[in-house]
């Protein structure tokens, strides 16, 4: 019995050593061990081994089998793992084609009234919204700007009837405020707005951003630390803010207010016309007629407010050089903004 | 409004550079939109007299001359032919600049050396107006007394640096040189002069020539008149002329630039009938009656209107008050006796008026801005007093005035601490008033407050704020520091829920590869026919826009698809081969037409897409991640028909039984309409009513315990029936308990699929919540939903 076993043990070495493939690997494991197999039709005479000799016998039956059995298993790893190396050899792809993307793009204006309202939510301002067509109540005249004001010229308004209008700025929110909302008040308004104008920098529709800040004490040192913080956010830290006097009819005083030019930091450049400056809004101290006519008390309480084109602050911010781009919305255009 | 410096200084001292005052005005309130160097217009060109003329010996129509310009005798040779010797003409010297920018040099004409140019009128941008002779044919003549060697522009009187200023709506005032010389003394801490005001008259009195009435003082709060006898006309002297062009008005005679040169010196209008030509010998200042006509000076005709008013003689008409004279009573050569008016009109009415009869004049554009109490009778002074320095007539004694005591002295009193309390910082008490007594409000402190005296020049100052600008503008806004808050209660900032929520919405669409797009809220009317609406289409009842910027942009859009297509098609023209665009924009809906109340502003999500391999369920799958994203589960689709969409291929979208918008691919006829040859797929989508469904957050759901059992069906479902009533069948007839889901992963049309039937897959799910499923219950519960969907659909199981 122990020849059988040594000829099965030197047959299988010799079948597994023949063995080329991953599959003469397994038609020798069918061989060796299968319902048939050489090894399995020896071990059947295991029952005819005398009692005493079966624990030797049974041993190297058993020593056998462990050894082939590790040869297959060894040459199954290695024909498995020269498959698989075979196999990535033959998966090589390029991997420079183009990925399959889908992001479509926020538009720029979107980006940057964004920019601007997180800037000012992060100073505790809400953001409110109000109606687009207007009335002349809330556009002008709570803003003391009375009918036939030589002020109404600074705002070539779109009329939908004597008493309605397309709102000429976002500041009627000021008033529909407060008339409704106590004080402390702190909003922001951003909305589109509409003038009858049409030029490079100029468009009949724009969306602007209005402030509102009413409570005791509030100061034009206050405004200019808010837009101080506003200008760095939306430009860079270095960024400085100038007062210039001007005049509004909602605002006494009233300011414009230019930022130190971002592209040259106040060395004088192209975008900034040589001046180092550029214009970028107007603000003020609201004025206490107007806190009158929407019903707060101007002994006990003061405010500012301050608006500002998305568009010119966009451009600004992007060096892009017509308003008509905004909206054109050619993809090429709209995709830079990704 | 442009202010020649040489003007300003007959007011008030100016000794630093232009460049440098502007620098100032800016800083202190008045921006100054240009400097403009009248002698930049003209360079290099000096007056020189011809000694000598001959004939070109290579030409039989050029001469050479030899032109004295006094440093040098110059030989140039010119064309002209009416140059002689001894004549006093203009020559462009080497490099000189000629006003249509055009340069000389010295060169050779026909083998002879000329040395510059002899320049006509023309050349100089000059008329008969600006110099006599200078419309002449050929070279310019000067007057033989003419300096030789003299800069042209010296000549022409055009030395003169004039600033450009903007000035703001608050200051009329400064609408005129004394103004602007004023803020300028405050910004220069130097005294200004008032313009010289002294004239005697005749004993003679205007009451007895002339009778004024106002019938409408509320239109007219003051109204002066003054006689002028024995009238000369005659040009102005030199330096009105030159100061009226300089600001860009054209010197006509004596009697009407003196009224100019008050509307610029002092900014108030001012007018001179021809007293011959006054019916009746009065003055009516009334509103016209219905009806009445006037032909004004600029020669049209206009119907007046009863609210509208008038300077009238005892018959008719004779001017539109302090807009324009008529033609018939102006001045004229024979005028032997003026009437000059300087009066205040409501600058309200005056606007309305100039409106309404497209009607406008430095005259109206100065009193639609304002116009104080105390220029009528300093204006009205200034005009006698030039009348009679130069000569020019005989004043007749008295002033007709209508209101003498119309100025009532103000006096604002402010505590010094509320202007610092408006400020922000500490302005010194004393600062204050050398400022404010520098724009002549005069001011002294008492106790603790500034008492002040508002000229009657400055109307615009009413309380503490304006005293306070009127401080920091001066004192200077670098002063004023930054605090955030410094005095002020913590309020909490963040968006309104629905605009978070439209802000996760775009992130949505962009995230799937959609482009925001804004286009103009207002469009066309024609856009309601591009998308083939019916007549009575709710959709056309837009709200229309009364002075649109052109018919393309006239009326208030009720729907954002004829914007995406436009923008599409622009896209599409550009050779943007694919695109998925979205918008979120108002739709407006008027309650009335013409509007009495605030329309319903509604805002809305377009989505709009073409090209690559888009389809109508591209654009579903888009908008199932919306409603995925707001937690909206129960959508439905249904087919619906719309003017401007595939009939087939189109659907009205449902919320909870709520329609929020459909979508479908555009029609044929539209897309073509719009210049798209592709197919476009479009949705729109009220984003209020999606939003009223939307949920922040979901429940928490136990995750199951025991395994699910899924089969797979692949279906033969007849032509007409929807995947949606055969998906209903299976969730009707099922233990509702047990199934889990029902999910098409396959649709199939072809080969295999007998004719007129869809293959649809889909994968059945059940699931127990408190035991493990047999295959047998599951068989059970697939078979009875096969049998129900052949009994009601004819549906077969594919084999």
């Amino acid at each position: 019995m122990i020849e059988t076993i040594e000829k099965l043990k030197a047959d299988g070495i010799a079948l597994i050593n023949d063995a080329a493939t991953l599959n003469d690997v397994n038609n020798v494991k069918v061989k060796i061990f299968g319902k048939n197999g050489d090894f399995t039709a020896a071990m059947r005479g295991l029952k005819d081994v005398p009692k005493e000799q079966k624990p030797e016998v049974g041993k190297a039956f058993n020593d056998v089998k462990v050894m082939l059995e590790g040869l297959i298993a060894e040459k199954e790893r290695v024909f498995a793992e020269a498959e698989k190396q075979a196999r990535i050899k033959s998966e090589y792809i390029d991997v420079t084609l183009p990925g399959k993307k889908e992001l479509g793009a926020l538009h720029p204006l979107t980006l940057v009234k964004n920019e601007i309202l997180d800037t000012f939510i992060g100073l505790g301002f809400e953001v409110k919204e109000g109606p687009e067509i207007e009335s002349d109540y809330y556009n002008f005249q709570l803003l003391n700007i009375p009918k036939d004001h030589p002020a109404r010229d600074m705002q070539d308004s779109l009329y939908i009837t004597d008493n309605f209008l397309l709102r000429t700025h976002t500041s009627p929110m000021q008033a529909r405020t407060m008339t409704t909302q106590k004080p402390p008040i702190r909003i922001v308004v951003p909305g589109k707005v509409y003038r009858n104008d049409d030029d490079a920098t100029h468009s009949p529709m724009f969306q602007q951003v209005e402030g509102l800040v009413v409570d005791k004490h509030i100061t034009l040192c206050d405004l200019k630390g808010a837009l101080e913080v506003f200008a760095k956010r939306l430009f860079d830290e270095k960024t400085k803010v100038r007062f210039r006097p001007s005049y509004f009819p909602f605002t006494e005083p009233s300011v414009e207010v230019d930022v130190s030019c971002s592209i040259c930091h106040g060395k004088g450049c192209r975008v900034c016309k040589g001046t180092g400056w550029i214009e970028i809004l107007g603000a003020g101290i609201v004025n206490p007629a107007v806190l009158e006519a929407c019903g707060i008390n101007s002994k006990e309480y003061s405010g500012y407010a301050f608006g500002f084109g998305i568009e010119r602050i966009a451009m600004i911010k992007y060096g892009i050089p017509d308003i008509r781009l905004f909206f054109e919305n050619d993809k090429r255009f709209l995709e830079q903004y990704k | 409004m442009k202010a020649p410096i040489s003007w300003l200084q007959d007011f008030v001292k100016i000794d630093i550079p232009a460049e440098a005052l502007a620098d100032k005005l800016v800083h202190s309130g008045f921006e100054v939109e240009d400097i403009i160097r009248e002698s930049d217009n003209i360079r290099n060109v000096v007056t020189g007299r011809v000694i000598a003329t001959e004939r070109h010996p290579n030409s039989d129509h050029l001469w050479i001359c030899q032109v004295n310009v006094k440093t040098a005798t110059l030989q140039i040779v010119t064309g002209a032919q009416n140059v002689k010797v001894n004549d006093i003409v203009p020559v462009a010297l080497d490099g000189a600049q000629l006003p249509d920018g055009k340069r000389i040099y010295n060169g050779e004409l026909r083998g002879v050396k000329s040395l510059g140019m002899l320049c006509g009128g023309s050349e100089l941008g000059l008329t008969d107006d600006d110099y006599e002779g200078a419309s002449v044919d050929g070279i310019m003549i000067m007057r033989p007394d003419t300096k030789v060697g003299v800069d042209i522009n010296e000549v022409l009187g055009r030395t003169d640096v004039i600033l450009d200023v903007s000035v703001t709506a608050n200051r009329p005032d400064c609408n005129s040189i004394l103004g602007i010389a004023r803020e300028i003394g405050a910004v220069l801490h130097k005294p200004v002069k008032m313009p010289v005001t002294s004239y005697t008259a005749t004993p003679e009195r205007i009451f007895n020539m002339l009778d004024v009435q106002v019938e409408d003082g509320d239109l007219c709060p003051r109204y002066m008149a003054k006689a002028v006898k024995n009238i000369k006309i005659t040009q102005s002297p030199k330096i009105m002329q030159d100061r009226l062009r300089a600001v860009g008005i054209k010197p006509i005679n004596n009697i009407v630039d003196i009224t100019n040169y008050i509307l610029i010196e002092l900014g108030q209008p001012m007018h001179a009938f021809d007293y011959e030509k006054i019916a009746g010998k009065r003055l009516v200042v009334r509103r016209a009656t219905e009806g009445e006509t006037i032909t004004t000076l600029d020669n049209t005709s206009h119907a007046l209107e009863s609210d509208m008013l008038v300077i009238a003689d005892a018959e008719k008409p004779l001017a539109v008050a302090g807009i324009m004279g008529g033609l018939d009573s102006g001045i004229s050569d024979n005028t032997n006796t003026i009437i000059f008016e300087s009066a205040k009109f409501a600058r309200d009415n005056i606007r309305r008026t100039s409106r309404k009869l497209n009607l406008k004049s430095d005259s109206s554009a100065r009193f639609e801005k304002g116009i104080d109490f105390l220029s009528q009778a300093i204006a009205i002074d200034r005009a006698l007093t030039l009348i009679q320095i130069n000569g020019w007539g005989t004043i007749v004694s008295g002033t007709i005035d209508t209101n003498m005591n119309a100025v009532k002295p103000r006096t604002i009193t402010v505590p010094y601490k509320k202007i610092n309390s408006v400020l922000g910082i500490k302005v010194p008490t004393d600062k204050m008033v050398s400022i404010l007594n520098s724009l002549q409000i005069k001011t002294v402190v008492k106790g603790k407050k500034l008492e002040c005296n508002i000229p009657a020049f400055r109307e615009d100052i009413e309380g503490v704020n304006d005293l306070a600008e009127e401080i920091i503008r001066l004192y200077g806004y670098n002063k004023i520091k930054s605090t955030l808050f410094a005095d002020a209660r913590q309020t909490m900032g963040g968006r309104e829920v629905n605009r978070s929520r439209e802000d996760l919405l775009k992130r949505i669409l962009t995230a799937k590869g959609a482009d925001e797009i804004i286009t103009y809220s207002f469009i066309s009317p024609k856009t309601f026919d591009l998308l083939r609406l019916d007549k009575n289409d709710e959709l056309r009842r837009a709200v229309p826009i009364m002075n649109p910027l052109g018919e393309d942009v006239s009326i208030m859009r009720t729907t954002l698809v004829g914007s995406m297509l436009s923008i599409i098609g622009g896209n599409y023209s550009k050779n943007n081969k694919e695109g998925v665009f979205f918008e979120t924009s108002k739709v407006f809906r008027p309650k009335t037409l013409p509007l009495t109340d605030f329309p319903v502003e509604t805002e809305t999500l377009s989505v709009g897409m073409y090209g690559g391999d888009c389809d109508f369920y591209s654009l579903k799958g888009l908008l199932d991640s919306v409603f995925q994203a707001f937690k909206i589960d129960k959508t439905e689709y249904r087919r619906v028909k719309i003017n401007y969409l595939h009939e087939g291929r189109s659907a009205e979208i449902f919320v909870e039984g709520e329609s929020v918008g459909y979508l479908g691919e555009v029609y044929p006829d539209v897309s073509e309409a719009y210049g798209i040859d592709a197919r476009v797929y479009i949705a729109e989508i009220n984003l209020e009513k999606l939003f009223s469904f939307a949920k922040d957050h979901r429940e928490f759901k136990a995750l199951p315990k025991y395994p699910a059992i899924s089969r797979d069906l692949a279906l033969l479902v007849k032509d007409g029936v929807s995947s949606d009533q055969v998906v209903a069948v299976i969730r009707k007839v099922t233990n509702r308990k047990l199934l889990e889901s029902v999910e098409i992963f396959d649709v199939y049309k072809g080969q295999g699929v007998p004719k007129g039937n869809t293959s649809i897959a889909l994968t059945v799910v059940f699931r127990a919540p408190d035991r493990t499923l047999t295959d047998d219950e599951v068989q059970a519960e697939i078979d009875h939903a096969l049998k129900s969907m052949k009994r009601k659909y004819r549906v077969k199981l594919r084999v």
